[in-house]
C-alpha cells in the first residue's frame, strides 16, 4: 500500500482589531482581549474563510488583511482538493450560507473550526471560538450586541466557492 | 450479502452472517459513531470490527447515493473499503465525517470574483426595494466601484512593501489631516450622545472626572490632538524639551494631582512619568486612529491649558526654530482653508453633493486608514504594561508640564481650528450626524475596525441614496 499523501493544513489568524483590542478592552470591557480574532484555514495552495458572502477563496494571504498575524500549523490530511471542494460545496449549501453569517454564533471562526476537524480531527485553539463568549459576557457586550449583531464580516479580495447558480 | 442493522446491538454477538469476517478473533461490541455531513449529523451503532465497505453500505440506504459517491473521513485520513473502523481506531462516540461526491464526477466550482458591493446580502436588498432609491442608484454606485479600485488598486501590491512603510509617518499624518475625520471627532455632541448611549461608558467617566469634564466642556480637543499627534516631528521636539522644562510648574492647573510635583520626591516620579508619557505618546502615534482616545483627550486638553498659562521661558532658540519651522502649521491651515472654501461655493441647492463628497471623502479615509493599520512600526517603543487607566491622570500632569514650552507654536493652531468647527460643512455634517445617531455610533466603530469601515463602505452608496431622498423631500 503506497504511503497516502498528505497535505498540510494552516490556519491563519488575524487580529481584525490590529492590536486595538489588546489596547482597549480593558477599558471598554473591564476584561483582557488579546484581539478580535478572524481566521482562514489554508490548504491546498489556497485560502478557505466565511463571511457574509458565504464561503471564500484566496491565494494565502490574499485578502485586503494582508498577511495574517499568525499562522497555526492544524496537522496535515488525506483529503484531496478534489474531496474537499467537494465538501466545501455541501457546507456552502447548507451550514455556511451567506444567510447564515452571525458575526457571533455563525462565523469565519466557527467555519475554521468545523473545516479543521474535517481535515485533521482537530479543533481550532479555543481562545479564538471562545471570543464571542467573552465579549458577550461583559456588560459593555450585552450593551453593545444589538449593533454588532448587524455587522458582518466579509474580507475582500475574495473568490467565492460554491455552485454556480449556489449563491443566488 | 451481509446486511447491515443499524442502532441495534444485535451484532455485539462474535461474526456476521456473511463470514467476511469470521476469521477475526476479534470481539465485536456495539459502536456509536457519528457519521457527518455537511448539513447534518446521525448517529449509527455498528459493530466495531465493521468494515468500511460494509459501513458504506449502511449508509446507503440513509443517503440515497451509491458507492463510488461517499467518502469518509476520520482525522484527516481517508477510509479505505479494507480498513475496519476498529483499525482506524474509530471507537464510540467519534465522528465520521462523510462527503457525498456528486454524481457528474468533479463539479465546476465557481471561483467568480464578484463586486463587492453586490456581495453584501443587505445591501442588495436595500437597492431592490424601494422604487424611489432606484431613481438615485446611479449616483450612488458611481462611487462605489471607483472607490474599489482605488482601494484594491492601491492596497493590494502593497503587501509585501508595508514593512519597509513602516517608519514613514506621512500614511499617518495623511490620514489625519482628512477634514472629515477631524470634524467628526471634533464634533462633541455626537461624541457625547455615542458615549451617553451606553452606561458603562458613563460610569467610566464617573470615575474618571477629568474624562468627562474634557469631553463635555472642551469641544475643540481631539481636533487639536489630531493636529498634534499629525506632527511627528514636533512630538518629538515635545520630548526632546520636556527635560529641561521639568522644572516648570504651573500651579494655575485646578487638578490636585499636580501638587506632586511639590513634594519631596515628587521630581522623581515625574521623571518616571516623562518616561511613561514618552511611551504613550509615541504609541498613540503608531496607532493609525488616533491611539487611545483618552491619551489623545488629555494631550489635547493640555494644549487648551497652555494657552491660558503664563508664558514659560522661551526654550532654547535652537528647539524653537524647529518647531516653528515645521510645515504641519501651514498644512492644517491649508485644508481646513480649503474646506472654507468650499463651503462658500456651494449654496444650500448643492446640500445634497455637499453631503456626498464629505462622505466620500471620509471613506476613502478609512481605505487609508485600513492600509496604515496592517503597518506595524518597527522604530516605537514597547508599551509598558500599564493599566490605561492608570495612566491617564499621570500622563495629563506630565503633558501640562512638558508641552508647555511649545506653547507659542501651538497657540497659532487653536485659533485655526477654531475657524474650521465654524465652518458651515461642519454643521452639515455634524447634523446629519445627529439625525441620524446610531449611524454616528456605528462611525465610531467603523473607525477602530477595518474590516467594520470596509463594509461600511459597502453600504455607502445605499446610504447616499437615503441621504438624498430625504433632502428632495425637505426642499
Amino acid at each position: 500500500m503506497e504511503p497516502p499523501n498528505l497535505y498540510p493544513v494552516k490556519l491563519y489568524v488575524y487580529d481584525l482589531s490590529k492590536g486595538l483590542a489588546r489596547r482597549l478592552s480593558p477599558i471598554m470591557l473591564g476584561k483582557q482581549l488579546e484581539g478580535i480574532w478572524h481566521t482562514s484555514i489554508v490548504v491546498h495552495k489556497d485560502e478557505f474563510f466565511f463571511g457574509s458572502g458565504g464561503i471564500s477563496s484566496c491565494p494565502p494571504g490574499g485578502t485586503l488583511l494582508g498577511p495574517p498575524d499568525s499562522v497555526v500549523d492544524v496537522g496535515s490530511t488525506e483529503v484531496t482538493e478534489e474531496i474537499f471542494l467537494e465538501y466545501l460545496s455541501s457546507l456552502g449549501e447548507s451550514l455556511f450560507r451567506g444567510e447564515a453569517y452571525n458575526l457571533f454564533e455563525h462565523n469565519c471562526n466557527t467555519f475554521s473550526n468545523e473545516v479543521a476537524q474535517f481535515l485533521t480531527g482537530r479543533k481550532i485553539p479555543s481562545y479564538i471560538t471562545d471570543l464571542p463568549s467573552e465579549v458577550l459576557s461583559t456588560p459593555f457586550g450585552q450593551a453593545l450586541r444589538p449593533l454588532l449583531d448587524s455587522i458582518q464580516i466579509q474580507p475582500p479580495g475574495g473568490s467565492s466557492v460554491g455552485r454556480p447558480n449556489g449563491q443566488s | 450479502m451481509w446486511h447491515a442493522i443499524s442502532r441495534t446491538s444485535r451484532m455485539s454477538q462474535s461474526g456476521c452472517p456473511s463470514g467476511l469476517l469470521a476469521d477475526k478473533n476479534i470481539s465485536s461490541s456495539a459502536t456509536r459513531v457519528i457519521v457527518k455531513t455537511a448539513g447534518n449529523q446521525k448517529d449509527f451503532m455498528v459493530a466495531d470490527d465493521i468494515s468500511v465497505r460494509q459501513f458504506k453500505e449502511m449508509l446507503l440506504a440513509h443517503f440515497q447515493c451509491q458507492m463510488d459517491q461517499l467518502v469518509l473521513v476520520f482525522m484527516g485520513c481517508l477510509l479505505k473499503d479494507h480498513d475496519t473502523l476498529s483499525q482506524r481506531g474509530i471507537m464510540d462516540g467519534h465522528t465520521i465525517y462523510l462527503v457525498i461526491k456528486s454524481k457528474q464526477g468533479s463539479r465546476s466550482l465557481a471561483h467568480s470574483f464578484r463586486d463587492l458591493p453586490t456581495n453584501d446580502p443587505c445591501h442588495r436588498d436595500r437597492n431592490t426595494k424601494g422604487n424611489s432609491s432606484r431613481v438615485h442608484q446611479p449616483t450612488g454606485m458611481n462611487q462605489a466601484p471607483v472607490e474599489l479600485a482605488h482601494f484594491v488598486g492601491s492596497d493590494a501590491p502593497k503587501v509585501h512593501t508595508q514593512n519597509l512603510e513602516v517608519s514613514h509617518p506621512e500614511c499617518k499624518a495623511q490620514m489625519l489631516e482628512n477634514p472629515s475625520i477631524q470634524r467628526l471627532l471634533s464634533n462633541m455632541e455626537f461624541m457625547w450622545q455615542f458615549i451617553s448611549e451606553h452606561l458603562d461608558t458613563q460610569q467610566l467617566m464617573q470615575q474618571n472626572p477629568e474624562v468627562s469634564r474634557l469631553l463635555l466642556d472642551n469641544s475643540e480637543i481631539l481636533l487639536q490632538t489630531l493636529e498634534l499627534a499629525r506632527n511627528l516631528a514636533m512630538i518629538q521636539e515635545i520630548m526632546q524639551i520636556q527635560q529641561p522644562s521639568q522644572n516648570l510648574e504651573y500651579p494655575l492647573n485646578p487638578q490636585p494631582y499636580l501638587g506632586l510635583e511639590t513634594m519631596p520626591g515628587g521630581n522623581n516620579a515625574l521623571g518616571q512619568n516623562y518616561a511613561d508619557i514618552n511611551d504613550q505618546m509615541l504609541n498613540s502615534m503608531q496607532d493609525p486612529f488616533g491611539g487611545n482616545p483618552f491619551t489623545a483627550l488629555l494631550a489635547g486638553q493640555v494644549l487648551e491649558q497652555v494657552q491660558s498659562s503664563p508664558p514659560p521661558p522661551p526654550p532654547s532658540q535652537e528647539q524653537q526654530d524647529q518647531l516653528t519651522q515645521h510645515p504641519a502649521t501651514r498644512v492644517i491651515y491649508n485644508s481646513s482653508g480649503g474646506f472654507s472654501s468650499n463651503t462658500s461655493a456651494n449654496d444650500t441647492l448643492n446640500k445634497v453633493n455637499h453631503t456626498s463628497k464629505a462622505n466620500t471623502a471620509m471613506i476613502s479615509t478609512k481605505g487609508q486608514s485600513h492600509i496604515c493599520a496592517t503597518r506595524q512600526p518597527a522604530w516605537i517603543p514597547a508599551l509598558p504594561s500599564i493599566e490605561l487607566t492608570q495612566q491617564l491622570q499621570e500622563e495629563y500632569k506630565d503633558a501640562t508640564v512638558s508641552l508647555s514650552s511649545s506653547r507659542q507654536t501651538l497657540k497659532g493652531d487653536l485659533q485655526l481650528s477654531d475657524e474650521q468647527s465654524s465652518s458651515q460643512i461642519t454643521g452639515g455634517m455634524m447634523q446629519l450626524l445627529m439625525n441620524n445617531p446610531y449611524l454616528a455610533a456605528q462611525i465610531m466603530l467603523f473607525t477602530s475596525m477595518p474590516q467594520l469601515s470596509e463594509q461600511w463602505r459597502q453600504q455607502l452608496p445605499t446610504f447616499l441614496q437615503q441621504t438624498q431622498i430625504s433632502d428632495l423631500l425637505s426642499a
